[in-house]
């Protein structure tokens, strides 16, 4: 796949709020890209510097290999899905669609026809053309929205968060339909969203934001089992961060020096009762690939003791640079702990805990559960098996954990 | 209960004096006083062929034809400034705009009078007033027209932009259209605004005076009394119709841009 998009250095101002920090990102044709962060982190404004609708500070806009400075809206290969779906009321539907195709004079009036109504067959509106604007539900008017950018052929359709008006049910259903859309007309899709799931579900890679600044950009998958820094993490699911020391990298590892005091006075992270730091093993446990991180053959293990946890290995890209010794924390998802029951496989690593506090959603249950020198409760997802007994607060458990799915920051 | 009482006789308060207009204006009688004694149209003959009552009504409507295109294009101009555009000092000047909306017209008018005659030593004449018209009706159009642009999508006009028009392209098919029902308000209040205003009109006035100078004159004749109540029924007629329609138009707006009713002027 090619480069559609480039950002290259792009600041934004508004006076003195620094918008967009900058930001280097490429987008490639063709693909399903998300920006996603809490609100206030620039994603929009990423997005609207893409349509044209803001002028950057510095850095430059690249679309399709041509230069966008000074180049307005209508002249861009974009178009653009509005939040509030930007329907023109006093128009029909059919109206509205074809609105962008008076422009073209290469189309003649009836095959403009043909087009408004293949773009509403696409989006499931066909025989809509006549109703009017506001006779349309929140669904239908996104669908209206999508097909009045669509039929103009853009080289990516940008949308911004286009869910956020539906309700849960619809919302879900529209998830799966512009995916399907995107798969079907293969435009790159450019999507702002606040939502971490909308985002996990529908892209092909998601660029994280934070105050104007991009966190990461990954794979759904790879951005939440390896995020690259603790607020990634903290923001795309939930995670559990425990402190650790790294004690060596292996295999053949060299075991870190370790300053003399310092593992006494870190108050509140690491307790002082915490056994001595050992240079465990440092070859890889067991012989089989790691389902959630394989490690790559022969690739450095990072050992490290967790507080309350013990001794773990993980490999070397689960942990990026500048996390590679001393004092670090190590993040683990709630779903990859588990609450051992009778039966259950024996897992790599356990330990005994109280559970804390139970919150039952049905289909899953969320454990907080205190482990003995672990500062906070660890956050255990449990999926309620057949058979499975829900625990009380109070209650004694045994807490399996796997070393492969921590991720160290 | 009390509050009932209350309210049926403000509405009285309210109402009776315009009542009394088109009762005295059927009545058969010079003398405007009860008991009546039988109905006539004469008086609203007596309309039809007063020649310098007509020139006057030619000279109104214009005046206030002039004054509402006039005034709505400021208010317009305005009015989008301010729903589209963020500039620094904007609510102050917003409201430094709006201030003839609470100045006493006799003080636009004397301090006018002094401008135009005694400073740049020019003639009164039409234009005079509809100058000063334009500068009491904008601020109104300004409030009528701030609810239309306010209550408008900004996505709209990007939209617009992003589907191909150029911005002059996206204001006419776009923002026109939808905010045409509050033009027309604006156009109609500031029409029925000019047309009735006597004050600024009576300072301003050339030789050919406007309707309701016109109207003062006649006030100097007793026997003339009927033929004003006639006149004064069809312009509370007429005000009430062109107002009617223009709060039409300014709901539809509403409902067409899909916004709140913020309270209108009427």
């Amino acid at each position: 796949m090619t480069d559609l998009i480039s950002l290259k250095g792009v600041q934004k101002y508004y006076g003195d709020y620094h918008a967009l920090r900058d930001i280097d990102l490429t987008i490639r044709g063709g693909e399903f890209f998300s920006l996603l962060g809490p609100s206030g982190c620039g994603k929009t404004t990423l997005l609207r510097v893409i349509a044209g609708f803001e002028e950057v500070s510095d850095g430059t806009v690249v679309l399709s290999g041509r230069d966008m400075k000074g180049v307005p809206p209508n002249e861009r290969p974009t178009n653009m899905v509005f939040q509030s779906y930007a329907i023109f009321p006093h128009l029909s539907v059919a109206q509205n669609v074809a609105f962008g195709l008076r422009k073209r004079k290469d189309i003649d009036k009836a095959s403009r026809k043909s087009l408004v109504e293949e773009a509403l067959k696409m989006v499931g509106l066909a025989g809509y053309g006549d109703r009017r604007a506001h006779a349309l539900s929140g669904g239908q008017r996104q669908r209206v929205a999508l097909a009045r950018a669509l039929v103009l052929k853009p080289k990516v359709l940008l949308l911004d968060e286009p869910m956020s008006a539906l309700d849960r049910k619809m919302r879900e259903h529209m998830q799966v339909e512009l995916i399907r859309l995107q798969r079907h007309v293969g435009i790159t899709f450019v999507l702002v969203t606040h939502d971490q799931e909308e985002a996990l579900v529908m892209s092909d890679r998601i660029a994280v934001m934070f105050e104007g600044e991009i966190g990461q950009v990954d794979e759904p998958e790879a951005l939440y089992r390896r995020p690259k820094s603790r607020r990634v993490a903290e923001f795309i699911g939930k995670m559990n961060f425990l402190p650790a020391r790294v004690t060596g990298i292996g295999p053949g590892a060299t075991p870190v020096a370790r300053p003399a005091a310092q593992d006494e006075v870190v108050p509140g992270r690491i307790p002082q009762s915490r056994a001595a730091v050992k240079l465990s093993g440092l070859m890889r446990r067991g012989g089989e690939p790691a389902a959630d991180t394989p490690a790559t053959p022969g690739e450095a293990m990072i050992s490290l003791d967790i507080a309350g946890l013990g001794q773990a290995q993980v490999p070397m890209h689960q942990a990026p640079e500048g996390a590679r010794e001393g004092e670090v924390a190590v993040g683990v998802r709630p779903e990859t702990l588990a609450i051992l029951f009778e039966g259950d496989q024996a897992p790599r690593h356990e330990c005994p805990g109280t559970v804390d506090e139970v919150v039952y959603y049905g289909d899953m249950t969320y454990y907080d559960v205190r482990v003995k020198d672990v500062p906070q409760p660890l956050t255990i997802a449990m999926k309620n098996l057949m058979g499975r007994p829900v625990l009380e607060v109070g209650q004694s458990c045994r807490i399996g954990w796997d070393d492969r799915a921590l991720v160290v920051f | 209960m009390s509050l009932r009482v209350y309210a049926i006789a403000y509405l009285i308060f309210l109402y009776a004096p315009i009542v009394l207009l088109p009762i005295f204006a059927f009545n058969d009688a010079t003398i405007i006083a009860f008991p009546l004694s039988g109905v006539t149209t004469e008086w609203f003959g007596a309309l039809v062929g007063n020649r310098s009552l007509q020139s006057a009504l030619v000279n109104s409507l214009i005046i206030a034809g002039c004054t509402a295109v006039f005034a709505t294009l400021l208010g317009i101009c305005a009015a989008r400034a301010g729903a589209m555009a963020d500039y620094p000092g904007k609510r102050g000047i917003t409201g430094f705009v709006m201030l003839p909306l609470v100045l006493p017209e006799i003080i636009v008018a004397v301090s006018l009078l002094v401008i135009l005659r005694q400073v740049l030593g020019l003639d009164l004449g039409n234009w005079t007033i509809i100058l000063a018209h334009v500068l009491i009706c904008t601020p109104f159009s300004i409030a009528i027209l701030n609810g239309a642009f306010g209550n408008l999508d900004p996505s709209m006009e990007e939209a617009a932009l992003d589907l191909g028009c150029s911005r002059w392209e996206a204001f006419r098919l776009v923002t026109l259209p939808l905010v045409m029902p509050g033009i027309i308000s604006s156009l109609l209040i500031s029409f029925t605004i000019s047309l009735d205003e006597f004050i600024i009109a009576f300072f301003l006035t050339g030789a050919n005076p406007t309707l309701p100078v016109y109207i003062w004159g006649l006030l100097r004749f007793p026997a003339q009394l009927p033929i004003v109540m006639a006149l004064g029924t069809i312009l509370v007629g007429l005000s009430i119709i062109l107002l009617t329609i223009a709060e039409i138009f300014r709901r539809r707006g509403i409902t067409r841009s899909g916004g709140q009713d913020t309270g209108g002027f009427l």
